[in-house]
């Protein structure tokens, strides 16, 4: 016999917990690459990238995953990127976006 | 004619910077406050934005100035009412003293919303919830700090916007200043502990001043303090003398949750009176449910209240400003009543002459 099935599933919780200890690779890629910090959000980046406009790619979104420490996308999302280097030019804030991109490309997960 | 005099109804770095100014234009001024001692909010602050620079100084210098031969402070004074009576304006007291002045200036500045309200916060409830107010005398000494000494990273988050842009509270204005002020205190925090993790919960970050968007740079980048898009929506207890809180990541477009060892609220500015006008005098009251700030006559020659000839308004008693703007606005209305009085004056003698 089958089990009946009720359609119900279980779903993951979508909170982010701050508590949780940000890994170290993490850390390291903000001590490498520091305007990092400087991200507002703005979104400029996203707006002029060709990367995104086919794959979803927003690099504002990946340093906001980066800040609130929720890595298991990140390495996959940074390299849907192409570097071309738009978004460098239009951030407001000089953030160094490139070479943040290229470590988070090459992080090796321990 | 005789020497003309001002009455300043508040002695709060308004009352004190058009005191100041008045006199060095030759005018007498009565300076009145309802404090022991005069400075206002500025005396509860410990260091000051954008600059850092130490609030007791600026204090003291600006004291130091209203020992002049022409003012005439007077403490533990509050005033009532104002009467209009032949030209003049006739000042009263609770304790029913009268003094006659030429003209007037407002000055009675803000109170700081009561965090209590918002009970969602946990204001007076948990210990480890504290206002603004209350974290400057922390930086200077004079309370103990909500968590305990062994903690070396203690969790601190901050609240933009208690009480301020919150149709709920009555308070549908911008407090202003309380943007850049917990960026300050942030700052402040973590020079005091440097592991220490700070987080801010914010709607806008409006950085409208000089070196406010610097400092949020500053921020942001040397001391890695963590900005957070969204309104808290509670604090309760948990696990350990911390504080549980909950809000919604609006970038992120998720919950968020966190424990903190500190939770401070950065509670917004409220009028402190509100002016109860009658044909020929002029009522001091305490605010109500959604009376806001004075309003000037209009926005462009905002130092005037109403159509009340010689009554003048300064500071914060017209809304939220900078310590900057307020002091700024007292030396412009101290020449504005200097302007008005010589009116005056030439008025009164025309008048004497053709009679």
């Amino acid at each position: 016999m089958s089990r009946i099935s009720f359609g119900y599933s279980v779903s993951e919780g979508k909170v982010i917990n701050l508590d949780q200890q940000k890994p170290a690779w993490l850390e390291k890629i903000f001590e490498l690459e520091p305007s990092l910090h400087r991200c507002i959000s703005c979104g400029n980046c996203a707006a002029v990238c060709t990367a995104g406009h086919f794959t979803g790619m927003k690099f504002y979104r990946i340093c906001l995953n980066a800040f609130r420490g929720q890595t298991s996308d990140l390495k996959n999302d940074a390299k849907a990127c192409m570097l071309c280097g738009k978004c460098q030019f239009a951030c407001p804030r000089g953030v160094n976006i490139r070479h943040a991109i290229m470590l988070m490309t090459q992080i090796q997960k321990p | 004619m005789q020497q003309p005099t001002v009455s300043i109804i508040g002695a709060g770095p308004a009352g004190l910077n058009a005191a100041i100014s008045l006199a060095k234009m030759e005018i007498r001024v009565n300076l009145f406050e309802k404090q022991v001692k005069p400075g206002g909010q500025l005396s509860h602050w410990h260091t000051l934005f954008p600059d850092m620079y130490d609030a007791k100084t600026l204090l003291k210098s600006t004291i130091n100035e209203i020992s002049h031969p022409h003012i005439k402070l007077y403490t533990t004074v509050n005033i009532r009412q104002i009467k209009r009576q032949n030209n003049q304006w006739i000042i009263s007291s609770d304790g029913n003293q009268e003094f006659i002045s030429d003209a007037v200036i407002i000055t009675s500045g803000f109170n700081l919303f009561d965090a209590t309200k918002k009970e969602e916060y946990g204001y007076g409830i948990y210990p480890q919830v504290i206002t603004s107010l209350e974290l400057e005398q922390m930086f200077n000494g004079r309370r103990e700090w909500p968590f305990s000494k062994d903690i070396e990273a203690p969790k601190a988050g901050f609240v933009h916007c208690v009480g301020s842009r919150d149709t709920k509270c009555g308070n549908n204005w911008c407090s202003k200043v309380c943007c850049v002020k917990a960026v300050k205190q942030a700052i402040e925090f973590k020079k005091q502990f440097p592991k220490a993790e700070v987080s801010c919960f914010y709607m806008d970050l409006r950085m409208f001043g000089k070196g406010y968007e610097e400092l949020y740079m500053k921020a942001q980048v040397d001391f890695n303090i963590q900005f957070i898009r969204g309104r808290l929506s509670e604090a309760s207890p948990s696990n350990g003398n911390k504080v549980h809180v909950k809000a919604e990541d609006t970038l992120m477009n998720r919950p968020l949750k966190q424990n903190l060892d500190m939770l401070v609220l950065m509670v917004g500015m409220t009028p402190a009176i509100w002016l109860n006008q009658h044909a020929e005098r002029i009522d001091f009251e305490k605010p109500k449910f959604k009376q806001g700030f004075i309003n000037p006559v209009e926005n462009y020659q905002s130092t005037i209240y109403q159509n009340t000839p010689g009554v003048f308004a300064a500071g914060t008693c017209k809304g939220p400003a900078s310590l900057i703007d307020v002091i700024q606005d007292a030396k412009a209305t101290a020449f504005e009543v200097f302007a008005y009085l010589k009116k005056e004056k030439q008025n009164v003698e025309i008048l004497e002459k053709t009679t």
